[in-house]
């Protein structure tokens, strides 16, 4: 950063971009923001104006248009470019067209080989048990053909009932899908046939590939995740420990995440939980230096209650909940880490500049996503005007937000009804719940939608689901 | 009971429409159309298969993008100071005065007789896939609904819900949304001829058409 003086293209929308930005204006960096037609009153697009220099801020027509996104960082002289997470964040094409282009640009994330390795489900799979990394059983490849599918299903049923499971059951999942969309459960293979049509016809439309993975669904599991981090060098590998992601909505979208994965100092366990923590660790770093892992990553992970890991998949991204890690780290006793700088201070050049041992983890946190939906009616969104939005200020608690606190806000429906990330942290996980139960019972979200109902909000969901967070 | 002669005088008394044409994506625009006055033709064929008069090059990644005009008509302003510079998407760049057609007409008489399904949110919608099959096979009227009937798939957020039809028996007589664009609440996603409003709704058209004749 000191050579050149970059600006980076703000390549996605909401809370991520003004993460971005903040990280960009903590690290010197300029900046150029995006926003379409809907997101016009975004906190990213208000922080852009306000912070932003010349050339800081363009409409454009779609997020999704990988030419609108190159067209604005020429206009804009941007250096570099950060996907924060969805859209082109794992997208391999996308990565490679910037930097190979005539005007090559610094991509933000890993390089375009790792994405395309690690990107895609199946090789991952493939990799990991080349590896000796226990995977979830199930296809590995993507299957295309009804009866292929259905020869697949048979055979874990049968499994099912072979291995004495008490409920049978197969996930149908869209191979090109992720973030839990795309994914129906089958209890009988009688019905099979129309779920796997139904889920085809909707991966089409969503992900325009109608491949299907077909995998046996586990039961009562634990949804885990380790969080890692590599220079440019691809030698450099660290991890800022894990996460657990269990709480989740109908949809299989994540609601509330804590860190570290497991609290075995508070809570007693059937399993070894500090050993299945280290495990998961040790298989994620294993996969990240085979593949010479340059950014930040997450490995997922199922973890049964015998305590038995399988790897799900890698985000070969920054993810909505790094901050939750971030909060409880420290780099030579100073913290907590802000994850986005770290990511870009790498990605332009810089050595990662510290090793294992002198990242340290400390107490717990967790982070709560406040949405606009109604769990009662399986999470639906729910879209309308927020009219109040405000919480009190803690020194323990950090809120990422982009809907405005001091003036209404239209919810757009081209997106998720995604509010805020909350990140409350303590001393333990005692002290966290207790704090993040404080924020939520202090917590001012009010609104009201076109027809005058309610606002609908996880509040109570999160409120609930406090007390017995980390149990398993 | 529709008047259609007082909706066909109020259309005659104001028989234009402002179109105004916006970058559909950021790029460089250069203007084709420079002239407040000139006459531009939309698109012609019989498919329509062959672009109205260029207004514009938009260039963007090394990829010009003409803007074509998408109905007949004279152009009433052109922003000619934005010519060689960047513009983001969305910028108004010119409008055409266009002089409404008989099927526009119609259209809009239509949608005062038909009984509209209105969008309950915005979203994207899509007809499912028993009666997307049929509209392909042999046009949105051969399609009958009657009450009750699940016709949409509601796509948004990443989330998809089956809509069913509420309204009385008939035929699909019009289809205004296009799939993959949102519409918004309270806009029309069909206009549905109950059958014995049928000949009425025929007679109305063929008033429509024979009166704006006259008209043009």
């Amino acid at each position: 950063m000191k050579a050149k003086r970059h600006k980076v293209l703000v390549a996605n929308r909401g809370e991520i971009a003004i993460r971005i930005v903040n990280a960009c204006l903590k690290l010197g960096l300029d900046f150029v923001c995006v926003h379409t037609r809907e997101d016009h009153a975004s906190g990213h697009v208000r922080l852009a104006r306000e912070m932003g220099g010349e050339k800081s801020l363009y409409r454009v027509a779609s997020y999704h248009d990988a030419s609108e996104l190159l067209a604005v960082a020429d206009a804009a002289g941007a250096t570099a470019v950060h996907p924060g997470y969805g859209f082109f964040a794992e997208d391999f094409r996308f990565a490679r067209r910037v930097v190979t282009r005539d005007r090559p640009l610094t991509w933000i994330g890993p390089s375009w080989r790792v994405i395309r390795e690690l990107g895609d489900k199946i090789n991952t799979k493939r990799l990991a048990r080349r590896l000796n990394v226990p995977t979830v059983p199930g296809s590995d490849r993507p299957i295309y053909d009804e009866l292929e599918a259905e020869d697949m299903a048979a055979k874990l049923f049968a499994f099912q009932s072979e291995q004495g499971f008490d409920q049978h059951v197969v996930l149908v999942k869209a191979s090109a899908g992720g973030g839990g969309m795309g994914i129906e459960e089958v209890e009988r293979i009688d019905v099979f046939k129309s779920v796997y049509r139904r889920l085809r016809n909707y991966a089409k439309r969503q992900f325009l590939d109608e491949g299907v993975l077909i995998e046996q669904r586990l039961f009562g599991f634990n949804h885990l995740e380790v969080q890692i981090l590599g220079d440019t060098s691809g030698k450099n590998v660290v991890h800022f420990g894990t996460r657990n992601c269990s709480v989740q909505s109908a949809g299989r979208q994540k609601r509330i995440e804590v860190a570290p994965g497991f609290a075995p100092a508070e809570i007693n366990y059937r399993f070894d939980a500090a050993r299945v923590l280290n495990d998961i660790t040790e298989y994620s770093l294993r996969i990240a230096r085979e593949v010479c892992y340059d950014s930040v990553g997450t490995w997922e992970w199922i973890v049964t209650p015998k305590g038995e890991p399988f790897l799900m998949e890698v985000n070969t991204r920054i993810q909505v909940e790094n901050g939750v890690s971030g909060a409880i780290a420290a780099i030579g006793g100073i913290g907590p880490v802000d994850l986005v700088a770290e990511q870009i201070r790498v990605a332009l050049g810089e050595p990662l500049g510290y090793d294992q041992g002198r990242i340290g983890l400390k107490g717990a946190s967790i982070e709560y996503r406040i949405i606009a939906e109604d769990p009662d009616n399986r999470f639906a969104p729910w879209v309308g005007r927020i009219e109040r939005f405000d919480w009190r200020r803690e020194p323990w608690l950090t809120v990422h937000s982009h809907v405005p606190t001091d003036t209404p806000y239209e919810i757009p429906t081209e997106y998720d009804p995604n509010l805020a990330l909350a990140i409350v942290t303590g001393q333990d996980l005692a002290e966290a719940k207790a704090r993040g139960l404080a924020f939520l019972d202090g917590l001012v979200l009010a609104g009201r939608n076109a027809g005058g109902g309610e606002l609908k909000s996880n509040v109570d969901f999160l409120r609930k689901k406090t007390d017995t967070l980390l149990v398993f | 009971m529709l008047n259609v002669r007082e909706l066909l005088q109020s259309i005659k008394d104001s028989p234009y429409e402002l179109i105004e044409i916006s970058a559909p994506h950021t790029g460089v625009v250069t203007f084709a159309v420079t002239e407040p006055g000139a006459r531009v033709s939309g698109p012609s064929g019989s498919l329509l298969e062959k672009p109205g008069t260029q207004l514009a090059i938009l260039e963007r990644e090394r990829n010009k993008k003409p803007l074509s005009a998408p109905q007949k008509g004279v152009i009433e302003a052109v922003r000619t100071e934005l010519s060689g510079t960047f513009v983001e998407a969305g910028t108004p760049l010119l409008t055409i005065r266009h002089y409404l057609t008989a099927d526009e007409v119609v259209d809009r008489i239509l949608k005062k007789a038909l009984y509209l399904f209105l969008a309950p949110e915005r979203a994207k919608y899509y007809f499912v896939p028993e009666v997307d099959k049929k509209i392909k096979a042999g046009g949105s009227r051969s399609v009958r609904l009657t009450d009750g009937q699940e016709l949409f798939i509601m796509s948004r957020m990443k989330r998809e819900a089956t809509l069913a039809y509420s309204g009385p028996e008939g035929q699909i007589y019009s289809v205004y949304f296009r799939v993959n664009e949102n519409v918004d609440t309270g806009q029309p996603l069909i206009g549905v001829c109950p059958g014995e409003q049928l000949p009425l709704v025929q007679e109305v058209v063929a008033k429509v058409r024979s009166e704006w004749g006259e008209a043009r």
